[in-house]
This record gives structure tokens, sequence and C-alpha cells, in this order.
């Protein structure tokens, strides 16, 4: 018997869902309406992107001056090469520090649209190196690497980072072995599920040698201000820690961050509580920091032209009765203005 | 699962790999901002921090 004719199609339906446009794929298209009515529902929804969740506690990061702090001399000479595609090169000079040996460190970096290169090596060398790559605009493979001439130094991570409308996902693999298995696997997955709220989970799985494996979740959650100028998260690490964050921009110049870490294990529990502080003024960046375990910091970056930084960085520690200080600078200039590169840094 | 001798050709694949990524990446990296750059700039001011 010849198949019967194709049921004719009202042209309103076909508007509403376009996969019934593919008569090839007939047979299923219900599953495929149901597809298309799902994503309608859910692009109705309008949730925002929820940021990744390497990012999530990203704004307090930038605030805190715990990523930025220094101690000793130190000196950046950056030199743009070109801007489109993006080129520099940095040569980091660091001396005198209570922590760590000085040090020199030369980098490169270039940047394209799709591609981002990073590579630094040291005196010792030791490179590091970072590439991504673009797929789509929100499908980005990464690839990070640390390499020593010592065995047993030596990382190498893979991610794949895709981002939707309203969810992201990630996943990440550190220092996989193809011939036993080992190494440690991240997979993670943020949802908005209202315009402010977001929640995600990520799931650790480590496999140190081929007979131990271990597998450990921990849950986040986002909430974000209607007008964006404050983020509250809070994210448990499995083994009973929980980090909560809060951020505030309370103007254009000043942004103010907290930030309580609670461990609380069987034999041991301690909490850590950080506040600071951010301001951005026309030619100096100013940051301070006070935090539970007695220490007070601040930090100065002060440009005196575009191309010239002065940084002091300063830390005491009440209860150690310590202190630390820092001076830097941070020169940058383009290969179209040479007169800029011979300044001398300042001690 | 692969025999031992895959394995240990595997180990050792990787091994160069390491080397040749631990060894060349900077240059790579140089290699292409160099010839990609817009416009292209001279070699002295590469490398030299003051030149």
């Amino acid at each position: 018997m010849a198949s019967s004719p194709p049921l004719p199609v009202k042209e309103s339906l076909l508007d509403t869902y376009p996969s019934l446009r593919h008569s090839y794929f007939s047979p299923i298209s219900p599953l495929f309406n149901a597809y298309d009515r799902f994503a309608f529902w859910r692009a109705d929804l309008g949730l925002p992107a929820p940021g990744t969740v390497e990012n999530l506690q990203k704004e307090t990061k930038t605030t805190h001056l715990s990523n930025f702090i220094f101690d000793g001399a130190r000196a950046d000479l950056t030199k743009s090469l070109s801007m489109n595609p993006l080129f520099q090169v940095t040569h980091s000079f660091a001396l005198g520090s209570q922590t760590a040996p000085s040090s020199y460190n030369f980098g490169a970096i270039f940047g394209s649209s799709q591609v981002f290169m990073q590579g630094g090596v040291d005196h010792d060398g030791n490179v590091s190196g970072r590439f991504n790559y673009g797929w789509t605009t929100g499908a980005v493979t990464k690839l990070q690497a640390q390499l020593s001439q010592q065995a047993g130094h030596n990382m190498i991570q893979l991610e794949h980072d895709y981002q939707g409308l309203d969810y992201s996902l990630n996943a990440k693999a550190m220092n996989p072995s193809p011939t036993d298995g080992t190494g440690i696997y991240v997979g993670s997955y943020l949802q908005s599920i209202t315009k402010n709220v977001a929640l995600g989970i990520e799931t650790v799985f480590q496999r140190p040698t081929p007979d131990i494996s271990e597998m450990s979740s921990s849950y986040l959650a986002k909430i974000t201000g209607t007008e964006k100028n404050w983020i509250a998260t809070a994210q448990t690490q499995g083994l009973g820690v929980l980090q909560a964050t809060y951020w505030q921009k309370l103007s254009e110049k000043v942004e103010v961050a907290a930030d309580l870490q609670l461990i609380a294990m069987p034999n041991r529990r301690e909490a850590i509580t950080t506040i600071g502080a951010k301001y951005d003024l026309r030619l100096a960046t100013f940051r301070a920091q006070l935090d539970s375990t007695g220490k007070v910091s601040a930090l100065l970056e002060q440009r005196f032209t575009p191309t010239f930084a002065f940084l002091i960085a300063g830390e005491i520690d009440h209860f150690k009765a310590g202190a630390k200080v820092g001076v830097g600078v941070m020169i940058e200039s383009s290969s179209l203005t040479p007169e800029e590169m011979g300044m001398p840094p300042q001690p | 699962m692969p025999s031992e001798e895959t394995k240990e050709r595997i180990v050792k694949v990787i091994e160069v790999g390491r080397t040749v990524l631990h060894y060349g990446w900077i240059p790579l990296i140089i290699y292409v901002g160099f010839t990609r750059s817009n416009p292209q700039p001279s070699l002295i001011k590469l490398i030299s921090p003051l030149a």
C-alpha cells in the first residue's frame, strides 16, 4: 500500500514549530515538537547567563587584595607590540621578598578573537603555559601546563567550557594518564533558576593511583541583585568546608566585599572572615583589607602617567607581630612610543 | 586494557611531547605573535627589556 500523503499542515503551525518543515524527520517530529516547545518555554523565561563556576567568587577576589599583595621589590616591564591581535611581552623582576627567592620571569601573550596563548619562563627554566581556543562564542577549550626540569613537578590540565543561554557547563582533567586512568577529573554545572538565583554542583573525581578512587561533590549557590550591584555566593566543599562571599558595588568608584570560610571537620574547627574595600580613583586603585587572623593590609596602585604605575603594599600581622612591605613599578610601553621604554625602574 | 608494550610506548610519546612543549612553547608564542602582529615589530624590541 502506498504511503498516505502527508497531512496538510496549517501555515501558522509551521511558523510556531519550525522543525515540522524537515519532512524527512516527520516520523520523530513529535520529539522535535516537544523539544522546540521546551526550548521556546525556556527562552520565554528570560533567565540570565549565570557566569561560570570558576568565576563564582570573581568579584570578591578582585576586590580583596589577597591575590595582588606582594612583598619586597618588584618591577614589571610590559611591552605591547601589537593591539589587534594582542601581542605583548613582559619582563618581571622580584627581589628581597621574605617568602620567595628573587626571581626573573619572562612572559609572552598572544590573543586573537579565537586563540589565546600565554607562556612564561623563569630563571630556573620552569615553563608555564596556557592555550585557549574558542570554537563558538560559548564553547572554549583550554589547556594549561606547568613544565619543570624536576620530575614530579609537571602539571597539565585539559578543560572545556560551555556556556548556554541560562547555564554553564565545565569539564576538567588534571594530569590525566591514558595508560592507567589516574588523575583528577572535575565536572561542574551552574543553572539559573530565577532572574536572581543560580544553583550549581561541582563533582571531583580523584584517582591518585589505579587502586584508589574517590569522589566528592560540592554545591554552589549565587544570588545576584536585580541591578547587578550586589552578589552573594555560597559554596560547600565537601568534608565540612563552607565558603560564603558577599560583594557590593556602593558607587562607581567603591566596591566592598566580605568572605567567610568555615571549616567544621571532626578534628579541626575554625573560621576565617575577610572584609575588604576597593577604591577606583581616576589615576589610582586602593585596596584595603582586614581579616580575623589579625592581618591588616593595604595596596596602593598609583598611575603617574598611563604607562607608569607605582605600587606600595603593606601588611601587618597583629597576632604574630609580623609585617611585610612591598614596593613595585609597572612600566607599560608600546612599540609605537620607543622613548618610553628607556625609563629606568625606580627603587 | 592495552598491553605493557603499548603502555610503554604511550609513556614515551608523552615524555617526548612534554619536552617539546617545554622548550618550544615560548618560541612558538613569539613566532606566532611576531608573524601575525600588525605592524610587525623589530626583533630587538621583542627580546630586550629596555630597547
